[in-house]
């Protein structure tokens, strides 16, 4: 069923001669497309369509005529490249013709009568693609089965039938990839062929998976057949991206929007954390699920393109609890997945400031460059000497009480900007010249409390930009 | 039966195998199999989580699943469909394809593959907008308020367009339970009642967080509350979610007298419960700074001394204990005139009767203090108290 949206190639009545262009009344055929390609790229509104079509021509010069009304094909980047045969049938010229909009006619010179394979290659927007991503984890929270999905939205006006849809993930310079891609037809060609034999090759993998399509009666009087398996999205790394291709061909009318499964990974494992790190996630403890995207943790077969992550969790009664979503970033193969729950009101998280005090103070003598310490007793301090120097002492408890029902483990990272000593015996480590990470287990039903102790050295005393750890009692 | 879009249809279309999307038309044979049973989680402090099982006949082959929500807010990405494992005397091979959005439509389309021709029990959640909950209190405290009886309340608001012959819930606290809930309906009920709770009323005076009754005569506000620590029987396993307190006292005659109401906050296991009541008018505090002396050390570094002076009147004939809270940042800042540097000060407690802060309810800025009060003598004179508080501050520029 064609769409009266969509793009017509039309072989103009053969004996035409070449001035038909300029008449109103036209015969034409209209061969119909043999296969589509679409490479669809998230990053960028931008698809590459690749359709071939087989077209019958004379011997001489051949008018096709090409249309796209009412679809957003970009008229620059329609190209035609003949694929079969190798020689013989030679692309002329494209005229954009003055009075009509959306339409090109392209003159074909055949030096026989012949079937020719002709592949036409352009870019539309209007379609698009995003992953999306499901996670349950179990009651229990030791393990979680994800499920990654993509989705592809066609909103081009044109309806794409059994097409072949290939997904780009990947933001790298794409944009001059597709522009060298349609500039260079003959690397295209190549790729196309290449395509061609792979696209054969996965064909009969799936005519192994699949069955083809018999009426549903014989299907049903026939016990025996496969069953229908949901389609395998294949991936592939190439140079920067990675290219999902949907097994199979897919029929996305314009308008329609189709969600297939990219992958599964049951069992997850997972790991539980409770983080405070106000830079990342505000001032407040979050829950997160820390998994990692590796073949030990049953995943780790592709990076997971940016998209929408649902987090929930089964209950011992069967059903779902709902626990969040997030935009989850591009998660390269190896690398730690992060699922942000946000904060737990079965977890106190509280920070008591105990006490402050202050010390090594300094003057400045008469606004000079005369220095002097307080209780330096060889000299009386003038009336008009100032501080300008000192190091205060906060010491700090932060409290966490555990009310979940399971131990938990809490990772605390605090910035003190400026020159300070964090004391505690916590065994802190630093993440950054100024940031203190520390972290404790609070079992369940059971209460921590975090004793450290902050120095700062402030004005004249400051002589460095960083935090030293050191190891020792609070003060009291 | 022509297919008409119903109100959170499940519709099952009977067309097998290889059907396109395009032949999809508008008029479809559908059947519409009705929801077993629902569950709606209102754990999650912003969303409800809707999860409904139904049994779906399918066909050997592909079967189109179409689900729509004409006219109710639901987050269609949300969606999840799960196919609950078949009974073992019958088994069944079922997967899910693709799901196909139509435009224009708040419907989807899930492609389902059979092994073979039979029911399969389906789990649809998604996520609801218009469903929200929350939560009051009635507390009825006994004559003598040291005991009260504190009973927590749900409400229900369904604005979600959508009615439910019987659901179960969850709410995040108390027991699951059931109910159905109808169109723009509001259902409230009892989740739980906690019997004979032991409360602390208290008396405090906190210039900063209550002020002045009238500061030309220093005389301080006396708040009232009642504290419910989150603790011990029935409570203490739960948090109590945040919402309106109402509180009564028995009268002894059978009937109860309104005291009040507050908004009671978010309260962990092991927190209290803190729910002011008004202000006492029968507990006079008068606060003065009595002493304020600056010693310099060197240069611009000061030494201040500084004392408070309460004088209390409890004209109650009952002896209570009086909660005075200070914050030391606000007294420094009194005393200085707000010329300050804006440093957390650096204080000592000097010899006054108030000495010794409640360690528990105090830190480097806030301290508390618990001083008893004796009931007005028999001749009806209130007897004064004299208590003074003591702070050195050190290092002040």
């Amino acid at each position: 069923m064609r769409n009266w949206l969509g793009c017509y190639l039309v072989l103009l009545a053969v004996l035409l001669p070449l001035d038909v262009l300029a008449r109103n009344i036209d015969l034409a055929t209209v061969p119909s497309r043999n296969t589509v390609q679409l490479t669809i790229y998230n990053s960028e509104d931008l698809t590459l369509v690749r359709e071939t079509r087989v077209v019958t021509f004379k011997q001489g010069v051949n008018p096709l005529q090409f249309s796209w009304a009412n679809t957003l094909i970009d008229p620059t980047s329609v190209e035609l490249t003949v694929r079969q045969p190798k020689t013989g049938v030679e692309l002329l010229d494209t005229t954009y013709p003055h009075d009509r909009a959306q339409t090109l006619y392209w003159h074909v010179q055949s030096d026989t009568n012949r079937e020719a394979t002709i592949e036409i290659s352009y870019f539309t927007s209007g379609i698009s693609w995003r992953a999306d991503y499901l996670a349950i984890a179990d009651p229990d929270e030791k393990t979680l089965r994800l499920d990654s999905f993509v989705r592809v939205d066609n909103r081009s006006g044109e309806d794409y039938e059994n097409a072949q849809v290939r997904l780009v993930v990947g933001t790298i310079n794409l944009v001059e990839k597709i522009a060298q891609l349609a500039k260079l037809p003959v690397g295209r060609v190549k790729e196309a062929l290449k395509n061609e034999e792979y696209q054969e090759t996965r064909q009969k993998a799936a005519r192994m998976m699949m069955a083809p399509a018999p009426p549903s009666l014989a299907r049903a009087a026939d016990a025996e057949i496969a069953m229908e398996a949901p389609k395998e999205i294949i991936k592939e790394g190439l140079s920067e991206y990675f290219i999902y291709t949907i097994d199979g061909t897919e029929t996305v009318p314009n308008g329609w929007a189709k969600r297939l499964r990219s992958f599964e990974a049951a069992d997850v494992p997972l790991n539980v954390q409770y983080r405070y790190r106000p830079r990342e996630y505000g001032e407040e403890l979050v829950r997160l699920y820390l998994l990692r995207n590796d073949t030990a943790s049953k995943l780790g077969l592709t990076p997971l393109p940016d998209g929408e992550l649902r987090v929930f969790r089964a209950n011992s009664q069967g059903g779902l609890s709902y626990l969040g979503r997030q935009s989850l970033k591009y998660i390269p193969i190896g690398d730690q997945i992060e699922l942000n729950l946000g904060a737990d009101p079965a977890v106190v998280f509280e920070l008591i400031k105990r006490k402050v005090h202050r010390d090594n103070l300094w003057f400045q003598v008469k606004g000079g460059s005369l220095y002097r310490k307080l209780g330096d007793e060889a000299l009386k301090l003038e009336l008009d000497s100032t501080v300008v120097g000192w190091d205060e002492h906060t010491v700090f408890r932060q409290e966490i009480r555990n009310y979940t029902g399971k131990p938990i483990t809490v990772q605390i990272r605090r910035d003190y900007p400026g020159d300070g000593v964090f004391r505690s015996q916590l065994k802190p480590i630093l993440h950054d010249f100024q940031t203190v990470q520390f972290e404790t287990d609070v079992p369940a039903g059971g209460k921590a409390e975090l004793d450290y102790q902050v120095t700062t050295r402030q004005g004249y005393n400051q002589k460095q930009s960083r935090i030293e750890l050191q190891t020792g009692q609070v003060d009291r | 039966m022509t297919r008409t879009r119903w109100l959170y249809s499940l519709g099952i279309l009977l067309v097998c195998a290889t059907t396109p999307l395009e032949s999809m038309a508008r008029i479809k044979l559908t059947t519409l199999p009705v929801r077993e049973r629902v569950e709606i989680q209102l754990d999650h402090p912003q969303s409800a989580l809707v999860e409904e099982e139904r049994i779906v006949p399918l066909v050997k082959g592909v079967n189109q699943v179409d689900f729509s929500w004409a006219n109710t807010r639901i987050d269609p990405d949300s969606l999840v469909l799960r196919i609950l494992p078949p009974p073992a005397d019958k088994p069944l091979d079922i997967k899910v394809l693709s799901v196909s959005y139509p435009p224009g439509e708040t419907a989807l389309v899930w492609s389902i593959a059979a092994s073979d021709s039979g029911a399969a029990r389906v789990r649809i959640s998604y996520l609801l907008g218009g469903l929200s909950k929350d939560f009051h209190y009635r507390a009825t405290t006994g004559r003598d308020e040291k005991t009260l009886d504190l009973t927590q309340w749900l409400r229900i608001n369904n604005n979600a367009n959508e009615a439910y012959e019987n659901a179960r819930f969850w709410v995040g606290v108390g027991e699951r339970f059931e109910k159905p809930l109808g169109l723009s309906e509001t259902k409230e009920l009892q989740l739980a009642r906690f019997v004979s709770v032991p409360v602390r009323k208290t008396y405090s005076c906190d210039p900063m967080a209550f002020g002045y009754l009238d500061e030309a005569q220093d005389k301080l506000n006396v708040p009232m509350h009642y504290v419910i620590k989150n603790a011990g029987g029935s409570l203490g396993k739960q948090p109590l979610p945040a919402g309106k307190a109402r509180i009564f006292q028995d009268d002894g005659k059978g009937g109860s007298a309104f005291l009040g109401e507050d908004r009671g906050a978010f309260t962990p296991p092991d927190d209290e419960l803190t729910l002011y009541l008004g202000l006492a008018r029968d507990i006079s505090v008068r606060r003065t700074i009595d002493r304020n002396e600056r010693q310099r050390i060197a240069g611009n570094l000061y030494r201040y001394d500084v004392t408070l002076k309460y004088e209390i009147e409890n004209f109650k004939d009952t002896p209570v204990t009086l909660d005075i809270a200070e914050s030391v940042r606000q007294i420094r800042d009194a005393i200085r005139s707000g010329e300050t540097n804006g440093l957390d000060p650096e204080w000592q407690l000097g010899g006054g009767t108030l000495a010794k802060p409640d360690p528990a309810k105090s830190d480097a800025d806030k301290l508390l203090f618990h001083v008893d009060l004796p009931p007005r003598a028999a001749d009806g004179q209130a007897q004064k108290q004299v208590h003074t508080l003591r702070l050195t501050l050190n290092n002040e520029w």
